[in-house]
């Protein structure tokens, strides 16, 4: 953490912070978010604050823009430019906002008010803070959006945020930033809500923004692919403090401590695919004999119904899963992949199609029959807080199939309950607890010892990690993995994630607005895919490796102007 | 979690392994969820305050004229008519000789006596306690109904959810008031019983509830543990009453009690018009409306039912604003330090 | 938005048709009608019954007396209402009049004050949360959720009316009540001004002081029967507004917005003198007018003078018009004062809606209706002022919590914009639909309160008219009512389409 860190010479520096510290009054005791962090920024400089959840990386630059709750008491510097922002007056805070320090945030579907057009919202900061008035204003505000790529700006303009999309919303919030030509954004994870191809679009425009307009970038995310894409420096922080910092091929390729190394092994990656070439059409699934089928969707059809509107969201899908495999179906939100999950779990009938469990069609099965099927049915969900209920102990959470289904005896249960509990390698008094008294990840933990009470045939994943931190994440995949090779249940894999399935799975099917648009073997769809579009997916996907996500973003730039 | 950072290995760099650390460091008992609420709820002084002050009252209501054939322990009834003494005043005083005032005493007639020489301690009293049952009667109907209806259309939507929406439009037309007062005046001329009046106030004033409870459902039943217990095939009961309405359990609660202080308003205001109780029976809204012209010759008369009717339903509510704190801290909990004035200049300086 | 202003009209007419029918079954089921007569020992009893029978045509079966009445209510639309008789024979129709529009100024009238103070002491009790005025007004909306409408009417005619007239005969504040007076209004004012100790320390001992004397100088003026203003006053205080409302929004060296705003205070000193006779025996119209101009003139200087301000100018310049004209209006009431003390020596009302042969000009009359609908009006503000502020106030910090809000902040904005620009508008949302059942809930409290202060409104047609099991005018009391409850609702659903762009767009 040599050269990085500010010296006196400080007016070189967009954004410095000097021995920052940051700690919060609670009811409880004094909790210390951030521990003494040295870091600068320099103009036209992107520097990467990576960490976990609770590593205090999103304090520390609530901290720059002065806004961080009352309860909280900061020590050290940060500095703007020359300006000392640490204890300054609130009415000169405001006047650096926007116009010397700027911020995109992670959540372009909130961070937009809902009932001010977004001429409103980007002429107000340029009257403020008097760079343009009236027509004027709105003449700036149409320039910015189309800066930012928002088509027909000066229409468009006059429009509510729940008029665009999320992608375009993030445009926008970023056009506001750079409105009053900061010295500085901080970007806080602001891709993180983004699929992966709007994400990489995303990218583009701040990296192109930034070399336009010499901007400084702290760009605080987890993603260790958006980190090799974007950074010049990377700084890594764990639990309020700075554990390496340095460029980034050296951070990233090189890394010095022990929690970066561990950090950077936890990243799933994709095995080289050839994304460029002309792929051979793979042939016909091959599928080897003696397969014993635990999931088939023929033909599937599923529908919503919204207030009479019927509408399709997944059509003409066929897969199977047989026992031992792993089937992953992946795609971009709203493409239906979590749909075909929901009516494998019973959550949606089937419109029209066949969807089988061990042969039995289930819509045509009566409910009694359907109840028995379900037996054989293990779900995990993708929110760790909203997948337990918080009235349950953690026993009576992981019991609970075996009381629906009447299997066993108190004691048996309990007994059960314990076993999974060593399975799923947790502590056996943990029995006892309540769900709010433990992690993500532990819950995440809870919920496949919960899907694996029954010994199931058949495990329905709907992105189970998405919500998790990296290192979290490994662990609980690596469980998954151990437990399908101890159990011998058949998987359906829902992510958004690439890098994920590739890890877990034997086949994929990748969707995109209710079609399958590309199946079949990991090993062919994902490592020389033949339509375009997983193609664009697999390219938009970011490694986190500079030097071979150079390579990548070019290919995805080629890729994105063919389409 | 306070004395776990000495417990936990300081040379850990994975999330994981800190958490599964802390995890198996912890010590300290396991809370359910309505164990920290009660922890909450008992911290809350203003509804601790009003707890006692309704227990106190109730007990003196029902401890003192007697309810039903049990008697009580105050000497006079409320029925019986008397000689009126030195013009009915209220004999209680609560002021020490030594500071000029007549000494702390009860006296014959704590609260004074009315026209025809009834006891007024007594008739209060005996209002108070048809407050109280009325109430908690209605309280308890209405909460009934309410959660039972507005689990079942949140759940279930289609045409219940349909009906209870057409009923809640049915409250914006008739006002409640007017609902009640012709249907009490129907249980009034039947059977003058308060128990009638009680059950006919529940089956108006459960909308409110029912709505909520839906609201609450609605949001509830798209959770993953909901969908989880879907999935293993739990039946539609075991995920209304395991699952839902134990998480409502909050709204349901906090909402029971503000019915219980609406409806003890909502009773005084019909006696008051004369379509809740009917003489002779007495109830406290009775008694304001027999006597509000005696305010300048005999004010206590009209006072003492005002005052307790006020005390009731004042401690009933903040005991309801306590339970909302205690089942939902959002807005409670952490204190924030004023902002600027709303009609400052914005040339004033504030410190951050 | 037509087809959604449609869509709810529809359906409210159905929730109409079925309440009314509701309402008719049950309250002819509420008893026995000839009751009184039967017990009666009267020679012509039969007779009685028997007219009785005929007017309330008893003698049909219940569903086509209700057709019978939704016949006549059908009539309505070819402008000649039949509402039938009541008990006495008398055409129901006739007594609707009066009785409506008593009753809907009174709801209305509090309607609109408890939403818009209620709203604004929402909104500033959320910014200061957990301030000692939250406080202050979270206890005493518990305590107005915890009144008994017609127990604080009752409280208020004796307190507030007979104490005031009383003290009316000759009005005196000994020097002890106005220094307490002034103790209070001092801590009222530094808690709603707040800022730091020096400034509310300030705030108090300048009020303090300031309040006693003015008491005991309008007291010495005899200002309480022979209260006056003048145009000296009305200038200096229009002056005073258009800088200080300049100094708050831009400051004072923004000509663009300070020019029109003094200009306008000038006007008003014009329009003062230019009026002063059309005024003396003015009519709602006039009042009308002055109103509108008040409003359209200096909104127009504004936006010519304003330039890029212009907004910003005119909101200005109308404030200052529209207070002008207000202080104009004042000062022609209080010359009126004496004059209507003559009339009417114990001005505050307890009885009824209007004074029977008053006399005097539009003033007294004006005068005369205000002070009888003060009270009503006082009592039922008070009953929905506790839950528009206390919902204000959670909506108003649900929305602070939000995301964009933060947004707004890192912009810059100074946190009045943040607060009202970007929060109040989204507060509002949920508040436009509780106001209709809020409505609902001020209909039921003007039952009550026209029962105490004894007027001949629409709650007393319900309340005599159930008790004597006489559904003609309880139902007309429905039509009325639930016809504007439901008129009322589709205004909110208005106001919220127009505050919430994603049901308008």
């Amino acid at each position: 953490m040599s050269h990085v860190a500010p010296e006196n010479n400080a007016g070189e520096y967009a954004l410095s912070f000097n021995d920052l510290k940051v700690t919060f009054e609670t009811s409880g005791p004094l909790v210390h978010a951030v521990k003494g962090l040295s870091l600068a920024v320099r103009p036209g400089e992107v520097v990467a604050l990576v960490g976990e959840s609770g590593s205090g990386k999103s304090v520390t630059s609530t901290a720059a823009m002065g806004l961080l709750p009352s309860n909280a008491n900061i020590s050290g510097e940060a500095k703007i430019g020359n300006v000392n922002v640490v204890g300054l007056e609130q009415g000169k805070m405001r006047k650096m906002r926007a116009t010397d320090i700027a911020m995109v945030f992670q959540e372009p579907m909130t961070a937009l008010n809902p009932v001010l057009t977004i001429e409103r919202q980007l002429t107000e900061a340029l009257e403020l803070h008097g760079l343009a008035y009236g027509k004027a204003a709105t003449q700036r505000a149409i320039e910015l959006l189309e800066m930012v790529g928002i088509p027909e700006p000066d229409k468009r303009i006059k429009q509510y945020p729940h008029q665009f999309s999320g992608g375009q919303r993030q445009r926008i919030v970023i056009a506001m930033a750079i409105s009053c030509d900061p010295k500085v954004i901080i970007a806080d994870e602001p891709t993180t809500a983004l699929d992966v191809t709007v994400q990489a679009e995303i990218l583009d425009l701040l990296r192109e923004l930034k070399d336009r307009l010499n901007t400084g970038i702290l760009l605080i995310t987890h993603n260790m692919g958006v980190v090799a894409d974007m950074a010049d420096q990377v700084a890594v922080m764990f639990q309020g403090s700075l554990v390496e910092t340095g460029r980034v091929d050296q951070v990233l390729l090189h890394p010095q401590h022990p929690y970066t190394q561990r950090l950077l092994a936890a990243v799933p990656r994709l095995s080289s695919a050839s994304i460029t070439a002309e792929n051979e059409p793979h042939s016909a699934q091959t599928a080897p004999a003696g397969r014993e089928l635990v999931l088939e969707a023929k033909d599937l059809v599923l529908e919503y119904n919204m207030r009479g509107k019927i509408f399709r969201a997944v059509e003409g899908v066929s897969f199977d899963v047989a026992k031992g495999e792993v089937l992953g179906i992946v795609g971009e939100s709203g493409s239906g992949k979590s749909t075909i999950a929901k009516a494998v779990i019973g959550l949606l009938p089937v419109a029209e199609g066949s969807l089988s469990v061990k042969g039995h069609n289930l819509p045509k099965l009566s409910p009694k029959q359907a109840r028995v099927v379900r037996k054989q049915i293990g779900v995990i969900f993708q929110d760790p807080a909203a997948s337990l209920n918080p009235r349950f102990p953690i026993g009576e959470c992981i019991t609970e199939p075996m009381v629906v289904h009447k299997v066993g005896t108190k004691a048996s249960r309990i007994k059960r309950a314990e076993e999974l509990l060593d399975a799923v390698k947790l502590p056996r008094n943990v029995i006892n607890r309540y769900p709010h008294e433990l992690s993500g990840g532990q819950r995440q933990r809870i919920c496949i010892a919960r899907a694996l009470t029954l010994n199931p045939e058949l495990l329905i994943a709907d992105e189970p990690t998405s919500a998790l931190d990296v290192s979290v994440q490994a662990v609980v995949l690596e469980m998954i993995q151990e437990l399908q090779r101890d159990f011998n249940f058949a998987c359906l894999f829902v992510s958004h994630d690439l890098a994920v399935v590739d890890m877990l799975a034997d086949a994929v099917v990748v969707m995109r607005s209710g079609k399958a648009v590309e199946q079949g073997m990991v090993k062919n769809v994902l490592h020389a895919p033949t339509h375009d579009y997983t193609k664009r997916l697999l390219a938009a996907a970011p490694v986190p490796d500079p030097h071979a996500q150079a390579v990548r973003r070019d290919a995805w730039r080629v890729l994105n102007k063919t389409k | 979690m306070s004395n776990l950072n000495g417990k936990i290995p300081q040379d850990l760099t994975s999330i994981a392994e800190v958490e599964d650390a802390k995890l198996a460091a912890a010590t300290e008992q396991s809370k359910s969820q309505s164990k920290i609420v009660l922890e909450r709820f008992l911290k809350h002084k203003p509804a601790m305050i009003s707890s006692v002050i309704l227990v106190v009252i109730t007990v003196i209501a029902f401890t003192s004229v007697g309810f039903g054939p049990i008697p009580g322990w105050w000497k006079l009834s409320y029925l019986d008519a008397g000689s009126v003494v030195n013009g009915g005043k209220p004999t209680l005083s609560l002021i020490p000789t030594w500071l000029g005032g007549s000494g702390i005493t009860i006296g014959d007639h704590p609260f004074g006596q009315d026209s025809v020489g009834k006891d007024y301690f007594a008739l209060v009293m005996n209002g108070a306690q048809k407050s109280i049952i009325i109430g908690v009667v209605v309280g308890a109907v209405a909460t009934f109904l309410g959660a039972v209806i507005g689990a079942v259309a949140g759940y279930f939507r289609g045409w219940v959810d349909e009906v209870l929406m057409r009923i809640t439009d049915l409250f914006i037309v008739i006002p409640l008031l007017v609902l009640a007062a012709v249907l009490g005046q129907i249980a009034g001329r039947s059977s003058g019983s308060i128990f009638a009046l009680a059950l006919v106030l529940g089956l108006v004033t459960w909308t409110g509830l029912a709505r909520l409870v839906r609201g609450e459902i609605l949001s509830l039943r798209e959770r993953e543990y909901v969908s989880a217990a879907q999935a293993m095939g739990s039946r539609t009961s075991r995920v209304i009453f395991k699952h839902l309405l134990p998480n409502t359990i909050g709204v349901i609660v906090v909402n029971a009690t503000f019915a219980i202080a609406g409806a003890i308003l909502l009773e005084s205001s019909l006696s008051f018009l004369g379509f809740g109780v009917q003489p002779p029976e007495s109830s406290l809204g009775l008694l304001i409306s027999q006597y509000q012209n005696a305010f300048l010759t005999r004010p206590w008369l009209f006072w003492w039912p005002g005052m307790i009717i006020v005390v009731i339903a004042l401690s009933v509510n903040f005991l309801g604003d306590g339970l909302r704190d205690a089942f939902d801290p959002r807005q409670s909990g952490k204190r924030r330090r004023p902002r600027a004035g709303l009609f400052a200049l914005p040339t004033r300086k504030e410190k951050p | 938005m037509l087809k959604f202003i449609l869509k709810r009209l529809g359906s409210a007419v159905g929730v109409l048709l079925g309440a009314s029918l509701l309402l008719y079954i049950l309250v002819i089921n509420a008893g026995d009608p000839l009751g009184d007569l039967r017990e009666s020992n009267a020679d012509n009893r039969e007779y009685l019954m028997q007219q009785r029978i005929e007017y309330m045509n008893l003698e049909q079966p219940w569903y086509l007396r209700y057709l019978t009445w939704l016949g006549g209510v059908g009539k309505c639309f070819a402008g000649s209402c039949d509402l039938g008789r009541n008990i006495n024979g008398v055409e129901v129709s006739g007594l609707l009049a009066n009785a409506a529009s008593s009753t809907l100024r009174l709801v209305l009238l509090a309607t609109v004050i408890a939403a818009v103070l209620g709203i604004a002491i929402g909104v500033l009790t959320a910014v200061r949360q957990y301030s000692g005025l939250d406080y202050l007004v979270t206890f005493l909306t518990f305590l107005f959720f915890s009144l008994p409408v017609f127990w604080a009417a009752v409280l208020l005619k004796e307190f507030m009316a007979i104490g005031y007239n009383n003290w009316l005969e000759d009005p005196q504040i000994s020097i002890g009540t106005s220094i307490l007076i002034g103790v209070v209004a001092g801590i009222v004012l530094q808690m709603l001004l707040a800022g730091s100790l020096k400034r509310r320390g300030l705030t108090f001992i300048i009020t303090a002081i300031f309040v006693p004397l003015l008491l005991q100088y309008s007291v010495w003026l005899n200002f309480y029967r022979y209260p006056q203003m003048g145009p000296a006053i009305i200038v200096v205080l229009t002056v005073l507004l258009a800088l200080s409302a300049t100094a708050m929004s831009v400051g004072l060296k923004e000509k663009k917005v300070l020019y029109p705003a003094l200009i306008t205070a000038v006007l008003v000193l014009v329009m003062y003198y230019a009026t002063f006779w059309l005024l003396k025996d003015a009519n709602t119209w006039i009042l009308l007018i002055g109103l509108v101009l008040a409003v359209l003139i200096p909104g127009l200087i504004g936006k010519f003078m304003g330039g890029r301000l212009s907004k910003l100018a005119s909101g200005v310049s109308v404030l200052v018009g529209v207070v002008g004209a207000g202080l104009t209006v004042l000062d022609h009431i209080f010359r009126a004062w004496p004059g209507f003390l003559e009339l009417k020596g114990r001005p505050i009302g307890t009885i009824g809606s209007s004074t029977a042969n008053l006399g005097g000009g539009f003033w007294d009359s004006l005068l005369d209706n205000a002070t009888q609908l003060l009270l009503p009006t006082i009592v039922l503000t008070i009953i929905s002022l506790a839950s528009y502020s206390r919902y204000t106030r959670s909506s108003m910090l649900e929305v602070q919590q939000q995301d964009y809000i933060r947004t707004a902040r890192s912009k810059g904005l100074s946190e009045r914009t943040v607060i009202f620009r970007h929060a109040f508008r989204n507060a509002l949302i949920p508040i436009a639909t509780i106001a209709a059942f809020d409505f609902a809930g001020l209909i039921g409290g003007a039952v009550v309160t026209e029962t105490v202060f004894g007027w001949k409104g629409m709650g007393d047609m319900f309340s005599t008219g159930l008790h004597a099991v006489d559904p003609a005018p309880v139902m007309a009391f429905f039509l009325v009512t639930g016809t504007a409850a439901v008129l009322f609702n589709l205004l909110a659903d208005i106001v919220y389409a127009l505050l919430d762009p994603r049901i308008r767009v």
